[in-house]
């Protein structure tokens, strides 16, 4: 890594005027299982002048339920998602989502917060300098998306435009299927987006000089059948190929409420509504099932070395749905 | 730029003046000269540089240095007591668990990590404890029987 100034700060406001002294040159760092990686790729079009430390905020890792809404604080480690009794009963799908995310190691510094704003994956993108990187891409700012003609195994089969590099946070995925937002603080106040516009054709909604803050989830009044999938090479410790989230409402054996989004094969978490309202209204059967994993992948416009995606992510919205395991 | 950090390294508080873009992992090998946690891949995919911190095995080459002020780092070299191996190295040699030996350090930072939390673990608790480490000799059988042994040693 090369040198950069180091900033601890005691709260998210303090976080907030640090990024907007440096201008935008500053990176915030929380488990830091991203930006290191980053930082020693040496492969971002500016190098930051800072590493704005947010660890050092206490009060912003808790996982707690309050009136109408789950509540999540950006800074509640992975280890915690996945060993949280309430997430385990009620969230299933977030527990199991942040287990697959990576190995113990990881998981015991990782943040929920750095895991929805990590860096893309993209291996144009990422292309390090100590092997000749770093190179120019879209997402950089200049050139086209080397993926298009170059080998695009991993990247998005749909919703790309332009940039073709897929989101690769798992908890993105898990959040779409329960409807979450993310709370943004920046000088002006606090937003709120949906997961899913969370995400931008070549990067994500903060400015630069805002702060994830937390996560807020509806609270379902009913049970739900939840279930994360996500296909890898390496099981303990990879990005996802593809993954499935889905949260079902069964009520007298037809389904009444559905949420089947998909991972890592569009620039952002996509909700397949086809398929949820395919089956809505229907029995959870092995044919509605198939119906409506056909019907998730309609539309996805494969690259040139990705159209394996489609049938990976049709199996895994299926296994999902009728929560089987591989 | 560089720091001043306090933090306790296998017991014994240290003062370190430290560069903020220098990992834990390398001024544990640097500045500490403990060459026991290895660097493997440098990018938290191999586990060989795994450490506790506050007791919790992380990849020393993801966390900088300056963010392990205040806290408390175990490395191999803390685990041995007046020179008697921790049960734990002891069952890794008594089980053929070691082969070329550049995992064994943070595989049995790892397998701590496990019994601290479990002292009978199930071979697949074992499994899911060291899923961040890698070993391209043994075939992780003999660390998983090592890990096992040394639980119901540690039980007694």
């Amino acid at each position: 890594m090369r040198t950069f100034d180091h900033i601890d700060v005691y709260s998210i406001a303090e976080a907030c005027t640090t990024l907007r002294e440096y201008q935008g040159r500053a990176r915030l760092n929380a488990g830091g299982s991203d930006l290191l990686t980053v930082l020693k790729g040496d492969f971002l079009a500016d190098y930051p002048e800072a590493v704005i430390n947010l660890k050092t905020i206490s009060g912003m890792d808790y996982i707690r339920e309050d009136g109408e809404y789950l509540r999540i604080g950006t800074l509640t480690r992975l280890t915690d998602l996945v060993s949280s009794p309430l997430l385990k009963e009620k969230y299933p799908v977030l527990s199991e989502a942040a287990y697959t995310v990576a190995t113990p190691q990881i998981r015991n510094v990782a943040t929920l917060g750095g895991n929805l704003c990590q860096d893309t994956r993209c291996w144009y993108y990422r292309y390090p300098r100590s092997i000749g990187g770093p190179v120019q891409c879209l997402r950089k700012g200049s050139g086209p998306c080397l993926a298009i003609k170059g080998d695009n195994r991993y990247h998005a089969i749909m919703g790309g435009k332009k940039c073709f590099a897929v989101c690769p946070s798992d908890m993105a995925v898990a959040l779409a299927a329960l409807d979450g937002k993310v709370i943004i603080v920046g000088p002006e106040g606090e937003r709120r987006v949906e997961v899913t516009d969370f995400y931008h054709p070549t990067g994500n909604e903060l400015a630069k000089d805002e702060v994830v803050r937390e996560i807020e989830i509806p609270i379902k009044r009913t049970p739900t059948q939840q279930s994360f999938r996500k296909f890898t090479l390496r099981k303990p410790i990879d990005f996802a190929i593809v993954s499935s989230a889905t949260v079902i409402t069964v009520a007298q054996g037809i389904c009444t409420d559905a949420r089947i989004v998909l991972g890592a094969v569009a620039p952002a978490p996509v909700r397949a509504k086809a398929a949820e309202e395919l089956l809505i209204g229907k029995p959870i059967t092995e044919e509605t099932d198939t119906a409506a994993a056909e019907k998730a992948l309609v539309g996805a416009k494969p690259l040139s070395k990705n159209e394996y995606k489609i049938q990976i992510a049709k199996t895994l919205v299926k296994q999902a749905i009728l929560g089987v395991t591989d | 730029m560089n720091k001043d950090i306090s933090l306790v390294v296998n017991g014994e508080a240290r003062y370190i003046n430290v560069p903020a873009d220098k990992t834990l992992l390398d001024m544990i090998r640097e500045d500490l000269n403990l060459k026991g946690t290895k660097k493997g891949c440098d990018a938290g995919d191999c586990g060989a540089c795994t450490v506790l911190l506050d007791a919790e095995p992380v990849n020393s080459c993801l966390v900088l240095a300056v963010e392990a002020a205040n806290k408390e780092v175990t490395t191999i070299e803390g685990l041995a007591k007046g020179g008697e191996l921790h049960p734990i190295q002891a069952a890794f040699i008594k089980h053929g668990a070691v082969q070329c030996g550049f995992c064994t350090p943070g595989m049995v930072l790892a397998a701590k990590a496990i019994l601290d939390k479990n002292p009978n673990p199930s071979v697949e608790e074992i499994k899911e404890g060291i899923a961040g480490n890698f070993c391209r000799c043994t075939g992780y059988k003999k660390i998983v029987d090592a890990v096992l042994a040394s639980g119901r040693n540690i039980q007694g």
